[in-house]
């Protein structure tokens, strides 16, 4: 029988925050260390940081004097990699052997810069090809274009690697002042999934050395122009995309934050999900094909919706978008039978994710900084009532805080 | 459980408990025909999009969402010489829920739904079905044309199959062929599906076998799975033609960045280290982030962030990818050149192998701990055993490889392909 995810966590005096969760039957160990910084921090007291920082400073902090950490993660036997997020950064590892060896590397890798002025330069380059690869991709221009739109002239509207003018303006010195901002325990945690002793785990980060600052932890929140009325561009492209982005403005943040992610998510599938009315209406206006989506983002203090797909007739699309997102229509369609599908459907999709070390890990690192405990989110789904689905429809579907984007293919 | 239902259909049950989900996975297999590889892609496609008693898309998506969220999942690809239209549905484990009881039971019956009652009126498919489903598979197809890497591995596959019309068209279909097939047609290869396909049935999960086994012949379609069905002939590309005189194509495009897709043919590798040496050549060329490729190409040149090559072990092919700038492509290629002389004159290290040979344990034993895992590799035992190698057989191959053979490996590949995308 298996057996449900238990965990073992602890708080440090320094404020970092550990847990392991044992995998029975599993034979990976996979760690993974977050900070809560990503690509939109870039207010700092001393002015604006240069965009794609936070992305740099992952890449750069794989390098030491004379060896790369992923050398001694291969050396342990555990491949190694990292990624940034709009609010987020995260480095991890997955490894069958050395665990506690492997988990040394993960601090060693978040613990020590080392910028010089030739690392930097060279990463320069590296990063600038990663840049024009996701210029190429129109599903990623159209993102950055429909969140320019939501939010004028902000980082979250940048590339989180940046550009390659901004590129240039990252060194060696604002890299390590940004790295000493962001990188202190109070403002990290680590995840161990698998089979490690928790207190070999605690004893092994006990005896690290992270540095701390005595100033407290300040999170600046960014402050947001009004919506943009919309826009299109062409681009050398087969297929044109449209995108219609919704805003949410609230001052919610932690456990309420994510609830109301989890709504926001149900008012979606309701709406324009693949089990809704208006997917197959518009499919069968020709307006969407396979490719529509949507996303809910609640981060920090960042919430927005983004539906996008391949489209013949833009106009049409946002037209439809437009009428049909109301909570009128959501009142009409929410029947206490579709809601309990739409639970049921989440509380599934939970148990899904734990079939993966990598899921759970990341997952719960990242719930942490909204104070929500992994475990208990099935708790927090079924805790959601209809009424609450209804109350908070009514409160953001309106036509003041909605606008588009579309990519249409140059030549049409 | 191991099971042959009828000639050339079988069942595999893998009771493990370690997954929180359950996947009954249906494998219908034929040789590959380019005739009929648009076909059966849209009749994957017309088929999840509803049934006789799941008459919409929506109805089959709310009945998923009912199940907890179960998945529903059919597609084809290429496995060996065959295309394999596979159906499959992965749900939560019953034990992990209050209400499950009939969780196993009622999957089986909505997989069943799926491949034995499609949704027909007046001997076609449900015309709204097709004409959706017919014009999300052309918007597809036009969409490939906006990812640069799939072109790029198109580009690349077109080569290496020049000589084999089957492979011309790609497993996902071409527009030609899409324009021209009918509602008659695709019931027609429906029709010939059930009745002809070699079935693979895998279940992983916490199940019961026996009675799954008793779910599964009460069904209503077990019927039409107990006929016997062909022989599958395997059948393997020869690629001399190519290491004569390799295939090379440029095309430009307007784009940011540059693709180089290369393909080498290994052969003539003595039988007893043929099958991991490759594998390990492969880790030291381009197989991670310690590999030659990316420390020299990316790392210390700083002229991609992406470079990679994969080994494929069925077609014994090495292909090597990276994006670039298109003023860096001469000295990419002048690099990746090295690597290769690099591996063949044999100047990497002991600790380069050794790091290979942790790699492969490695993966091997953490892709266990994917449900796909042994949904493949009851495949593979089915359909060609000789791939797979016991613990032990992986165990004595690796051990025994030294880096006269892996240099070898490198002495026997022949560039049979090269595929450039020029942004401009």
């Amino acid at each position: 029988m298996t057996e449900k995810l238990e965990k073992q966590t602890k708080k440090l005096d320094n404020g970092l925050q550990i847990s392991v969760v044992p995998m029975a039957g599993f034979n990976q160990v996979y760690g993974l260390a977050m900070t809560n910084f990503g690509s939109v921090d870039t207010g700092t007291e001393n002015g604006v940081l240069p965009s794609g920082v936070a992305h740099f400073l992952e890449h750069k902090l794989f390098a030491k004097p004379g060896y790369d950490v992923s050398e001694k993660f291969a050396e342990y036997g555990a491949n190694s990699n990292a990624y940034t997020s709009y609010t987020k950064t995260a480095y991890l590892f997955q490894t069958l052997e050395n665990p506690y060896d492997n988990l040394r590397v993960l601090l060693d890798l978040v613990q020590n810069p080392y910028f010089t002025e030739k690392n930097v330069a060279s990463e320069r380059g590296i990063i600038d090809q990663e840049i024009q690869m996701y210029l190429d991709m129109p599903e990623w221009v159209l993102e950055q274009r429909i969140l320019g739109q939501l939010y004028p002239n902000d980082p979250i509207a940048e590339d989180i690697a940046g550009s390659s003018k901004s590129l240039q303006e990252i060194n060696q010195v604002n890299l390590l002042e940004t790295y000493q901002q962001n990188y202190r325990p109070d403002n990290m945690n680590l995840v161990l999934v698998g089979d490690v002793d928790f207190e070999k785990v605690e004893n092994i980060v006990e005896n690290s050395n992270f540095h701390t600052l005595e100033t407290p932890l300040k999170k600046t929140f960014n402050k947001f122009a009004p919506i943009g009325a919309g826009g299109q561009e062409t681009m050398d492209i087969s297929q044109a995309r449209s995108s219609y982005g919704i805003r949410i403005d609230t001052e919610m943040t932690g456990y309420d934050l994510v609830r109301k992610q989890f709504e926001l998510n149900m008012i979606m599938e309701t709406l324009i999900g693949e089990s809704s009315g208006n997917y197959q209406e518009m499919s069968k206006l020709n307006l969407i094909d396979d490719s529509f989506s949507y996303n809910v983002v609640a981060e920090n203090n960042y919430c927005f919706i983004i539906i996008s797909g391949s489209t013949n007739n833009p106009e049409q699309f946002q037209e439809y978008l437009r009428k049909h997102l109301s909570y009128e229509a959501l009142k009409e369609v929410l029947t206490d039978a579709k809601f309990e599908r739409i639970q049921r459907d989440a509380i599934g999709a939970y148990l899904f994710a734990q079939n993966s070390p990598e899921a759970i890990a990341n997952q719960m690192a990242e719930l942490y900084f909204y104070d929500v405990d992994y475990l208990q989110l099935v708790q927090m789904i079924d805790s959601i009532d209809k009424d609450d689905v209804l109350n908070i429809a009514e409160k953001f579907l309106k036509d003041n805080n909605c606008t588009y984007y579309n990519l249409l293919p140059s030549g049409k | 459980m191991r099971k042959t239902l009828a000639k050339n259909i079988f069942l595999n049950i893998n009771p493990i408990k370690k997954f929180r989900t359950i996947k009954i996975q249906m494998d219908f297999l034929r040789p590959l025909d380019k005739e009929e590889t648009t076909s059966r892609r849209l009749l994957a496609n017309v088929m999840s999009n509803s049934t006789e008693d799941y008459p919409s898309f929506q109805a089959i998506n709310d009945r998923e969402m009912e199940l907890y969220g179960s998945e529903i999942n059919v597609f084809t690809r290429n496995l060996l010489n065959f295309n394999d239209l596979a159906f499959s549905v992965e749900f939560a484990d019953p034990s992990f829920l209050i209400d499950g009881q009939t969780q196993v039971k009622d999957n089986l019956d909505l997989l069943g739904e799926i491949i034995f009652k499609p949704n027909l009126a007046d001997n076609k498919f449900d015309v709204t079905a097709f004409d959706t489903e017919k014009r999300n598979l052309m918007s597809n197809l036009v969409s490939i044309q906006d990812n640069q890497d799939l072109v790029s591995s198109l580009g690349l596959a077109k080569l290496i199959y020049q000589n084999n019309p089957n492979r011309q068209v790609p497993i996902f279909g071409s527009i030609e062929q899409l324009n021209n097939l009918t509602n008659e047609k695709l019931l027609a290869a429906y029709r010939d599906v059930i009745k002809n396909d070699t079935v693979v049935i895998n279940v992983v999960g916490n199940v019961d076998e026996t009675e799954f086994l008793k779910q599964l012949t009460d069904s209503d379609f077990y019927q039409q799975m107990n006929n016997n069905r062909n022989d599958l002939q395997i059948e393997f590309e020869k690629f001399d033609e190519l290491v004569k005189k390799p295939a090379t194509k440029i095309e430009h495009k307007h784009l940011n960045q540059s693709r180089i897709s290369l393909a080498y043919a290994t052969e003539n590798l003595a039988k007893d280290y043929s099958r991991l040496a490759p594998q390990i050549m492969n880790l030291i060329l381009g197989g991670d982030d310690q590999s030659q490729l990316f420390q020299q190409v990316r790392e210390k040149n700083s002229l991609a962030y992406s470079v990679s090559s994969t080994y494929q072990p069925i077609s014994h092919l090495v292909t090597i990818q990276a994006g670039l700038d298109s003023d860096s492509i001469d000295k990419a290629m002048a690099l990746i050149n090295q690597q290769i002389e690099f591996i063949k004159q044999g100047k990497f290290t002991d600790a380069q192998v050794q790091h290979a040979q942790k790699v492969m344990v490695t993966r091997r034993k953490i892709s266990t701990d994917s449900i796909q895992y042994y949904i493949m590799r009851s495949i593979w035992e089915t359909v060609y055993p000789k791939t797979l190698m016991t613990e032990q057989q992986f165990q004595s191959e690796l051990e025994s490889l030294d880096k006269k053979h892996i240099a070898s490996v490198a002495e026997n590949m022949h560039t049979i392909a090269q595929y450039q995308l020029i942004g401009d």
